[in-house]
């Protein structure tokens, strides 16, 4: 009962329908016979490209093919069930679905041989400008110099090994005038300075100034003075070679010294009243403690031939 | 306190190239002078087989006293140990004796044999003053 009334509402919008359908199938004739016309004359030569792409395009065509095939089937009232041609849809569906990862993999160089063959030069940001040449790290004087481009890539290879094999000269430093080194009064002042500033750096007047005017948080260690971790750092050394190498070594006069100054400095009580010299940092003249020795100037002597060469590290 | 003398050693190694063991000597002599280096190679020979022989140096005592580390080196064969140690330390054992002509004795005998050629200078020797 409610069926023929709903057939009479749907009968004019069936025919509008049925009447599109036969346009638009009219025009899509229309083009793939043009399309047709196109690749028999051979407009579309696909022997240089990827055989990748020719794969996909076959897979799409036959897709298309039995698709037709199926609507042309069912459209004339046969069923689909057992169809030969769904069996052969589903295989190219399969394939295809397993050529979308290589796709992706290559979506890159399809682009970039895309854009290179319609643009005609390659993208400012791609590597292959940046590649090295050979040719430009030889001397200017004996060869012209081209800024090449990444086209010439054939020639720009052949150019490099003719010149590789005709120039294998050895390697001549240059020779410049040799210059007399001579440390001034100024410069030894200058160094002193330098030295007596970073020193007073570390004193610990200027660490206690840091550590109140730093927001970093108050470390207490139990750490002893850095020259004293310094100076038994190298006794370790030495007395690690020594038992290594079972060989007693010599202790020089220096050694002696500042040995002696690491054992002094490690007894607490002296740090209570001494304070070292910041004068380097205040700019005002050294100021001598009671029990210091006046300021004297090192002169350099040289050091005679040296035995133990393994232990001695260098400063 | 106990006044006795403790050795213990560290770092034992078969020197096969030296033919010898090498090790580093703890003495431990609390309360007593440094230790004599003939006492201890008597200590080390409790450790030692008879024939082998021994050889410590480098005895160096902390300051304080109580402890001096050392090395000692121990040779299977006695031939090998008077290849392999120093003349100096031999002699200490007794195996070697230095010559003992002096060097000014050794240098005008030198010069007495540049004034002679060929065979003559083995036979030149002692001091030949012109009679006076």
């Amino acid at each position: 009962m409610a069926a023929p009334d709903m057939l009479g509402s749907d009968l004019p919008n069936a025919v509008t329908l049925l009447k599109n359908l036969q346009e638009q199938v009219l025009a899509v004739t229309a083009q793939v016979q043009a399309l047709t016309k196109k690749v028999q004359a051979g407009a579309y030569p696909t022997e240089k490209g990827l055989s990748f792409l020719e794969v996909k395009d076959q897979l799409l065509l036959m897709y298309l093919m039995d698709l037709s095939h199926l609507i042309l089937d069912k459209a004339s009232g046969g069923s689909l069930k057992g169809h030969a041609a769904v069996l052969r849809l589903v295989e190219i569906r399969t394939v295809l679905e397993k050529l979308r990862p290589l796709d992706q993999k290559l979506k890159y160089q399809i682009d970039k041989l895309v854009k290179t063959a319609v643009t005609g030069s390659l993208s400012e940001n791609d590597p292959l400008r940046f590649k090295p040449h050979p040719r430009n790290m030889m001397s200017k004087l004996s060869s012209e110099d081209e800024e090449d481009d990444e086209a010439e890539d054939g020639q720009s290879e052949a150019l490099g090994k003719k010149s590789v094999k005709g120039v294998s000269k050895k390697y001549v430093p240059p020779r410049l005038v040799p210059v007399h080194y001579d440390e001034t009064e100024a410069e030894r002042e200058k160094k002193r300075l330098e030295r007596a500033k970073r020193r007073a750096l570390s004193s610990s007047v200027i660490r206690e100034l840091k550590e109140q005017y730093s927001d970093a948080p108050e470390e207490i260690r139990d750490a002893r003075h850095p020259h004293v971790t310094r100076q038994s750092q190298e006794d370790q050394h030495r007395i690690n070679y020594e038992e290594s190498m079972m060989v007693r070594l010599s202790v020089s006069k220096r050694e002696k010294g500042r040995r002696k100054r690491a054992n002094a400095m490690s007894s607490q009580l002296h740090s209570l009243t001494h304070f070292s010299d910041i004068s380097a940092l205040t700019g005002g003249t050294a100021h001598l403690d009671e029990d210091q020795n006046p300021i004297k100037k090192r002169k350099k002597i040289p050091k005679k031939g040296r035995k133990k060469k393994g232990f001695r590290r260098r400063r | 306190m106990n006044d006795t003398v403790t050795i213990q050693t560290r770092k034992l190694m078969t020197n096969q190239l030296l033919q010898r063991k090498q090790i580093v000597i703890d003495v431990l002599h609390p309360g007593k002078a440094t230790v004599p280096k003939t006492e201890i190679r008597k200590k080390l020979a409790r450790y030692t087989r008879p024939h082998q022989m021994s050889s410590v140096f480098g005895f160096r005592t902390h300051s304080g006293g109580g402890k001096t580390p050392g090395f000692g080196m121990t040779y299977d064969f006695l031939d090998h140990a008077k290849k392999n140690v120093p003349n100096h330390r031999l002699a200490r054992h007794g195996l070697y004796e230095k010559k003992k002509t002096s060097r000014k004795q050794r240098k005008e005998r030198k010069n007495r044999m540049k004034k002679v050629r060929g065979t003559a200078k083995a036979s030149v020797g002692g001091d030949k003053r012109p009679k006076e």
